[in-house]
């Protein structure tokens, strides 16, 4: 999930979920402020009512009468003053039932025991409770609308904030790592932010490519530099031999002198090989080829043409899906069908066959076999055969063990899984099986 | 026919120097560009064989050169740098052919004869050998001027090889590296230059004797002259 989305999601949340737990806690709250605030007034009420007595003396209430009684017109208030008992009462505020002219009410309740010229008197100050929760439901209403209004106006700012704040990382991804491609020569312009964090990211990645350029450039240097090192005196070597041939020779002479030519072909050849491979892990072919995978095999067939009719081997080629493959270079896929090809022939057997056939199936990698009825591979040495300077089995027509080392180098550059399968006696087959679905010749 | 070797490898120098002098042509050596240079500058060259890799300055820069003060002269890349990118500026530049280090001094020569044919077609663009007349530009083989002998492309390919390396033994490697290219496998000993070879000989020899195209023991053939 993006950063940007995660932000938004957990701003929204956690701010929905306090306003869950201020809802749910809302009504409480109400009430039992409403409450304190009713018993403040209480006693407020009582100490007027001992303010009055303090002033006017308790006839004020009483006017001769053994108790005071009144209530308000709805019968929401009460005051009321009469004689106390012997035993004394503690002063309490609490919720009783009183009867008042025959309706059982609620009362919120304060009773006060006092004396005054010897009599022990007792004070009570009643509100009814539905008085006192009248104004609760307003209230809440109120303050559950200012507040969903404050929460949504938060979330939109924070919702424009974080975006404006994390548009420099959408430029880095997009920029740095999703548009550069390796090796990359061309690095964009330094990033315009005023966060620290994204300016260190922007810098750093930006170093790290210069780096990796760098890296790249060198051992693209030494690879042709090792490769001019190498070819230069094996190419003095093999006109020295050919001028020496052109002379009128003894044929003992000749024939060493070729032996040479063959020791020295040999040497070029795995010079050769292992600058491939090295030019091939150093990135320096680009993948930028489409092709028909028929057309391709059939090139590779006419190169090899003259060794197929020379071993009497009969090729079957099975592709009937018109299959295109894209982001590839040709010329190392040419090469990598050409070893297997040049395998599948060299290991054969006379008078025997090749098959190259696909797996080529809408919405699953596509897959090209080589199938050889040779000699076939012992199971010890399956693992072995794609590491450099392996050989399968000592033959005269030897080859140097760098063949298939190539095959698997230039599969692994192209993200082609390369596997083997084969019976010792029956044959042989690999298969490539190619990162995508392959496309269709229109 | 005059050749400057620009190369700054002496004894590669000298090697070409005595390959193609040997085939006729008069060579003119510079090991570095400077001397290169000064070279083109006061010489009227046929052709120039350029290393890419010279000590003082990058040989591409000689190219440019060379086009403007020598601009009949044909000239062929040699590098053994091997770069791809190195081959496209090249031939961008003018240079007529690019050779890739190692290469055969026969198959430089048989480049070089290309070369001359496209570009001035100077050269004699037919052989007579024996009672045959090959065409080098139509790619026949006639016989007593009676109609075409069919061969192969292949086929074709080794036998001009073959005639414009004449009274030189000319080793089985060296033909199948001409025919195949950078594909000629290892399997020098398997007999399919052998095979082709058979084949020309049946195809001629039902016209005329071809006595002329020699088998060199444990080398390869030669065509006598």
């Amino acid at each position: 999930m993006k950063l940007f989305t995660k932000l938004t999601l957990f701003i929204t949340l956690s701010k929905l979920a306090i306003v869950a737990l201020f809802v749910w806690l809302l009504p409480f709250l109400v009430n039992r402020i409403a409450f304190q605030y009713n018993d403040y007034y209480l006693k407020m009420q009582k100490k007027k009512v001992l303010q009055v007595i303090g002033k006017s003396g308790i006839d004020a209430y009483l006017q001769g009468e053994p108790s005071y009684g009144s209530y308000t017109m709805l019968k929401e208030e009460y005051i009321s003053l009469e004689p106390a008992g012997k035993i004394p009462v503690p002063d309490t505020i609490t919720t009783q039932q009183r009867v008042v002219e025959g309706d059982t009410l609620t009362y919120r309740v304060l009773s006060y025991t006092f004396r005054d010229h010897q009599h022990s008197y007792m004070l009570e100050i009643g509100k009814t409770t539905a008085s006192i929760g009248q104004y609760n439901q307003p209230l809440q209403r109120v303050a559950l609308y200012v507040l969903i209004a404050l929460i949504v106006s938060t979330i939109v700012l924070d919702f424009i904030y974080t975006r404006l704040l994390l548009r420099p990382l959408s430029a880095i991804i997009h920029k740095r790592l999703q548009q550069a491609k390796f090796p990359f020569k061309e690095i964009p312009p330094p990033l315009q932010t005023t966060t620290t964090d994204f300016r260190y990211l922007d810098d750093a990645l930006t170093a790290l490519m210069g780096q990796v350029r760098e890296a790249f450039e060198k051992e693209r240097e030494f690879t042709a530099n090792a490769s001019h090192e190498l070819m230069t005196p094996i190419g003095i070597l093999q006109h020295k031999m050919e001028n020496l041939l052109i002379e009128e020779l003894p044929e003992a002479t000749e024939k060493r002198i070729m032996d040479m030519m063959k020791t020295l072909q040999r040497l070029k050849k795995i010079v050769h090989s292992l600058l491939l491979i090295s030019r091939i892990e150093n990135n320096q072919f680009p993948l930028s080829d489409s092709f028909a995978v028929s057309g391709l095999v059939t090139e590779v067939r006419e190169e090899l043409e003259h060794r197929l009719v020379e071993q009497q081997l009969s090729f079957r080629m099975q592709l009937p899906g018109k299959a295109v493959l894209t982001s590839l270079n040709h010329d190392l896929i040419f090469q990598l069908v050409y070893n297997l090809l040049n395998n599948a022939i060299r290991y054969n057997k006379p008078g025997g066959a090749i098959i190259v056939s696909e797996t080529n199936l809408p919405g699953k990698p596509y897959q090209l076999h080589i199938r050889d009825t040779g000699i076939g591979i012992p199971k010890e040495a399956l693992g072995s055969i794609f590491q450099r300077f392996k050989k399968v089995e000592k033959k005269e027509n030897e080859g140097y063990g760098l063949g298939l080392s190539i095959a698997h180098t230039i599969a692994k550059y192209h993200d082609i899984e390369i596997s083997v399968a084969s019976t010792p006696g029956e044959g042989t087959v690999f298969t490539l099986t190619f990162p995508g679905e392959a496309q269709r010749l229109p | 026919m005059k050749v400057l070797i620009v190369e700054d490898e002496r004894s590669m120098a000298a090697e070409i120097e005595a390959f193609l002098t040997k085939a006729q042509y008069s060579c003119d050596l510079a090991f570095t560009a400077r001397e290169g240079l000064e070279k083109i500058e006061d010489n009227a060259y046929n052709f120039i064989l350029l290393d890419l890799g010279l000590p003082d300055k990058d040989g591409l820069m000689l190219l440019k050169e060379a086009r403007k003060s020598c601009p009949d002269a044909a000239c062929i890349i040699l590098s053994a740098r091997g770069q791809l990118e190195d081959r496209i500026k090249g031939l961008d530049l003018g240079a007529d052919d690019y050779l890739p280090k190692p290469f055969s001094l026969l198959e430089l020569q048989a480049r070089m004869q290309a070369v001359l044919r496209r570009k001035f077609g100077m050269q004699d663009a037919t052989i007579v050998i024996g009672d045959f007349k090959v065409d080098l530009q139509k790619r026949t083989v006639s016989c007593n001027d009676e109609a075409d002998i069919a061969l192969s492309k292949k086929e074709f390919d080794l036998l001009s090889y073959l005639l414009l390396h004449k009274n030189r033994p000319v080793t089985r490697m060296q033909l199948s590296e001409h025919i195949w290219g950078g594909f000629a496998d290892d399997d020098y000993d398997s007999n399919y230059i052998d095979v082709h070879i058979k084949n020309i000989r049946k195809k001629l020899s039902a016209r005329a004797p071809v006595d002329w195209l020699q088998t060199v023991r444990s080398v390869g053939y030669k065509v006598k002259i």
